[in-house]
């Protein structure tokens, strides 16, 4: 009985030790604690862990997308305004490296990209809307020429809506419709679990869906 | 029972590093002043074993590697550093030393003297088109604006930019690298006119008041630098209504072009009519223009844009004869037809090259009429070309080499209303061509020089000028820096006595010629800038008129034969002065205000001055404060300025002594004052985004002198501008292509 024990327990860790050299373990787990936390030291923690993981799996072109988006994402929490640039100089290097991996860029690596064009833009808005705001419009757009099916795309304009003073066009209302695609597409990828495919929003589109439909008349 | 927990733990042994990590590894991360670093990842090169710092530079973290390795720490704000470390157990009281990272700890260092860093971005832009629209007082008139800036003087009674003693044609207006030959609607002498450049059509402006590139030559005091604009972000419908008139333009978006349309109607009728004018317009500046513009990029780093435009206008007015002082006055009418187009392609290769070329060809007639003195027919022109390469070496270096030719020439045809009818019939065609060479060199992260040189050769006056330039700028703490600036500038004569007829040739002049010499310290953070900026300038060289019997202040007169001059080059003067720009977009939340502050002393000898003196077009002391202001609930911007200018000198041959040329322009006009204000307040009408806006200019009414003539007989009277006080309003309201194609 005790044997047939130690025999599971030994595989078992074998077996873990095996898997603990597929990256998409660690990224996971990795990215998971980073995306489901707002303290910024925990970010801070596990942006730095995704950048051993890109560093340690340097080849897949998923790692470094981790890391770029963890940036862009602190780039946003930080306040020191040279920080947030700092961080964003950090996302845009480990971009690259992932289009160069890809060879050239897909829909997910032209997401990625307007995100950090409108970090750039969120650091200086006043100085920098014109610049970045269309940058973030362009990669957006190359982005829907690959795949227009992303639900990262829509999402990430919706909130860009949200946020735009409602003279200039935005607000809630000007931005339900974009959630409400994204929500859409977001159904059709509930299938795709690989971590090495980005599927991540679901849930922040349902908050801004929320708080849209709260502030719909405002 | 013990058998099998003893076995347990030899099958597990090999294991337990994977489950709890061999060793620990622990120390500190801090800055070069010892201060802890947190937040940064250290670990060790090539594995995942790590950890982060934690608020006072702690970490700690296992491993199950031994032996030689190495622990790294990289923190966003520092450069990342490593040190060898033996693991034979645990590790502890490792520190760490980050140095800053240098290119973000201090703001990149950029050469400032001279040229106007209104922004805190680092491009090179100074106003931007929401700046300019929203300056009180500019009009939304790009040129206007730069009013509100250091280093010039207040709007006078004539067009142009006054830079640091410099005439305004001293100043050069340049568009995507091309020279704009006309840059103000043609008007009656003494009515100022509004520039051709609306605020839209440019993605930034930049002045520089002095010390500017050597790709640029011809104007002895400064260079306004437009860009027109790439694609547009999407199709547009644009329409508006003021008291100038009305226009229309629409710009059709593809993928990778765009086209441009636009047309207008301009009648100034309603403008004159709310406010008492102090000139008669018998005929109210009116006329139409047209312009279309086609963008193309045929790839991700290539521009290319083609610009045609036409302007036509007509005044009429009753000016009071600028010959003869008095009640007197003379109707006065001009007809002006502009054209102008411009290509220019620019293509970047690799990030390593960069190719410029562009063309341009202007051409602009205008007939003249003044009532009993003389008709005019002129036709100006002005062809160029330009072509220049850019090799970035490293993001430190970079040269820029380039040539440049410009045609230009005018045709005059003058009919003097006398009883003789007497017909004066002058041209002139020049080419000037010319090459250059600038390098632009950040040796170390807080020094930045760029020495630059330029050949030119004046096929007229068959002259060869080399003009060398160099500015420099380093850093004298994270926000701060000082930077100098200085050259040789050439001018030719300008078209007044280019087309003049004078007695001696073409091959006796010589180019007029300007030394700057400039040093200048800012302070730049967070929204707010400070900037000190002193300069000492030269003339020499300047053209002179020798000859004449008498001297005549009138500034309108027209060379004839009859007027018997010689040209020489014998004119001569200095500026100097001191500058202070200080502006602020933080302390006050939605509020943006600046301060600029200009002081000169200049006197020069040029045209036909007897003697050197201060030029009537300077005041001493000139003062603007502009503050903008954003209601957010109103949705309304509010936007005032405040304008001051001390006296400006004037001629008065009472006191002039013809012997020994004393008092001459010794005297001077009341000091200068403007309050100006505008509000706009935009909203969205379905899908048409509507702005309405209004201004004031000169709010007081204040009864600004910008000088005197004296008749004959010791009568004087006072030059005035044309309206004391403005009123302007208008609407416009434009459509985005709807985004249905984005969902």
């Amino acid at each position: 009985m005790m044997k047939k024990h130690i025999l599971i327990a030994a595989t078992a860790l074998i077996a873990t030790a095996a898997t603990a050299q597929d990256f998409r373990v660690p990224l996971e787990k990795t990215f998971l604690a980073f995306d489901t936390t707002m303290d910024m030291k925990v970010k801070v923690e596990q942006a730095n862990k995704l950048a051993l993981i890109a560093k340690k799996w340097d080849a897949e072109w998923s790692t470094h997308y981790y890391v770029a988006y963890s940036k862009a994402q602190l780039s946003y929490m930080e306040q020191d305004a040279k920080k947030r640039d700092a961080y964003l100089d950090e996302a845009e290097k480990e971009r690259e490296d992932a289009v160069s991996i890809l060879k050239k860029d897909n829909d997910e690596t032209y997401v990625l990209a307007a995100m950090i064009a409108n970090a750039r833009m969120a650091v200086d808005p006043m100085n920098r809307w014109q610049k970045y705001g269309e940058l973030f419009t362009q990669n957006l757009k190359s982005a829907q020429e690959v795949n227009p099916e992303n639900p990262r795309m829509y999402y990430l304009q919706g909130v860009s809506k949200y946020f735009t003073p409602k003279q200039f066009g935005g607000g809630a209302n000007a931005a339900m419709p974009y959630f409400e695609k994204a929500n859409g597409l977001f159904a059709k990828e509930a299938g795709v679990t690989d971590i090495a495919k980005p599927h991540w929003g679901k849930d922040k589109n349902e908050y801004f869906m929320e708080q849209a439909k709260k502030n719909d008349k405002g | 029972m013990k058998h099998t927990y003893s076995l347990l733990l030899f099958f597990l042994l090999p294991f337990l590093p994977l489950i709890a990590g061999g060793h620990t590894i622990s120390g500190k991360v801090v800055n070069n002043r010892n201060q802890p670093v947190k937040g940064a990842s250290v670990y060790l090169d090539n594995t995942i074993d790590g950890g982060t710092t934690d608020s006072v530079g702690f970490f700690s973290f296992t491993t199950d590697e031994t032996g030689n390795q190495t622990i790294v720490a990289s923190e966003v704000s520092h450069a990342t550093a490593g040190q060898p470390i033996v693991i034979n157990g645990d590790v502890t009281g490792i520190l760490i030393t980050l140095k800053a990272n240098m290119s973000r700890d201090l703001d990149a260092v950029v050469i400032t003297a001279g040229s106007i860093d209104a922004t805190n971005d680092k491009s090179k832009t100074v106003l931007k088109p929401l700046d300019i629209v929203t300056t009180a007082g500019s009009g939304a008139d790009v040129v206007k604006a730069m009013q509100m800036l250091p280093g010039t003087q207040q709007t006078g009674p004539d067009n142009g930019l006054f830079v640091r003693g410099g005439d305004a044609n001293e100043a050069a207006v340049i568009v995507d690298e091309m020279v704009v030959q006309n840059a103000f609607f043609s008007g009656a002498p003494g009515v100022a006119t509004r520039s051709r450049f609306g605020a839209f059509q440019y993605q930034g402006v930049a002045f520089s008041s002095g010390g500017y590139s050597a790709r640029y030559s011809q104007a002895l005091s400064g260079i306004l630098e437009l860009n027109t604009t790439d694609l547009p972000d999407k199709s547009t419908i644009n329409l508006g209504v003021n008291m100038a008139g009305a226009y229309a333009s629409g710009v059709k978006k593809w993928k990778n072009s765009s086209l441009d349309v636009g047309g207008g109607y301009t009648n100034l009728s309603p403008f004159y009519e709310v406010v008492k004018s102090n000139f008669k317009f018998y005929k109210v500046p009116q006329g139409g223009n047209g312009n279309i513009r086609y963008a193309w990029k045929p790839n991700k780093d290539g521009i290319l844009k083609v610009t045609l435009n036409t302007q036509h206008n007509l005044t009429g007015v009753s000016i009071p004869n600028p010959m003869r002082a008095g009640a007197d006055t003379l109707n006065f009418l001009t007809k002006d037809q502009n054209y102008y187009s411009n290509v220019s392609y620019k293509q970047m290769f690799k990030h390593k090259y960069m190719l410029y070329t562009a063309a341009s060809v202007s051409r602009n007639k205008t007939r003249s009429e003044f009532s009993n003195v003389f008709n005019m027919d002129n036709v100006d022109y002005r062809n160029q070309f330009r072509i220049e390469g850019k090799r970035y070496m490293n993001s430190r270096l970079n040269l820029l080499v380039g040539t440049d030719v410009q045609n230009f020439g005018q045709e005059r045809t003058m009919e003097m209303q006398d009883s003789a009818k007497t017909i004066y019939k002058q041209d002139f065609n020049e080419v000037l061509t010319g090459g250059y060479a600038e390098l632009e060199w950040v040796p170390v992260n807080r020094f930045a020089i760029k020495p630059g040189v330029r050949y030119e050769h004046s096929t007229l006056m068959n002259v060869d000028k080399v003009a060398p330039r160099l500015s420099m700028a380093i850093k004298t703490g994270s926000h701060s820096q000082a930077s100098l600036a200085g050259g040789m500038f050439y001018q030719q004569a300008s078209n007044f006595y280019l087309i003049a007829p004078f007695m001696n040739g073409y091959n006796d002049l010589d180019m007029q010629v300007a030394t700057h010499y400039i040093a200048n310290w800012q302070w730049s953070q967070d929204n707010r800038t400070l900037r000190l900026e002193g300069y000492y300038k030269k003339y020499d060289k300047l053209v002179l008129e020798e000859g004449a019997a008498t001297f005549d202040p009138n500034t309108y007169r027209v060379l004839t034969p009859a007027s018997n001059i010689t040209l020489t080059n014998n004119g001569s003067g200095y500026a100097q002065g001191l500058e202070l720009f200080w502006r602020d977009k933080k302390t006050i939340k939605n509020a943006d205000y600046w301060v600029s502050y200009s002081y000169i002393d200049t006197r020069r000898r040029y045209m036909n001055y007897p003697t050197q003196a201060t030029p009537t077009f300077i005041a001493n002391h000139n003062l603007n404060v502009v503050g903008k202001y954003w209601i957010d609930k109103l949705k309304t911007s509010v936007n005032a300025t405040y304008s001051f200018a001390s006296g400006r000198p004037y001629y008065n041959p009472n006191i002039y002594n013809v012997t020994d040329h004393s008092n001459f322009q010794t005297e001077v006009t009341p000091d200068y004052h403007s309050l100006s204000l505008s509000a706009a307040y935009l909203r969205s009408f379905g899908k048409w985004f509507t702005v309405f806006y209004i201004s004031v200019d000169n709010v007081t009414r204040q009864k600004n002198v910008f000088g005197y003539r004296y008749g004959a007989n010791g009568e004087m009277s006072k030059i005035v501008p044309a309206l004391y006080r403005t009123v302007f309003f208008g609407v416009n309201m434009s459509l985005s292509e709807f985004s249905k194609d984005e969902l």
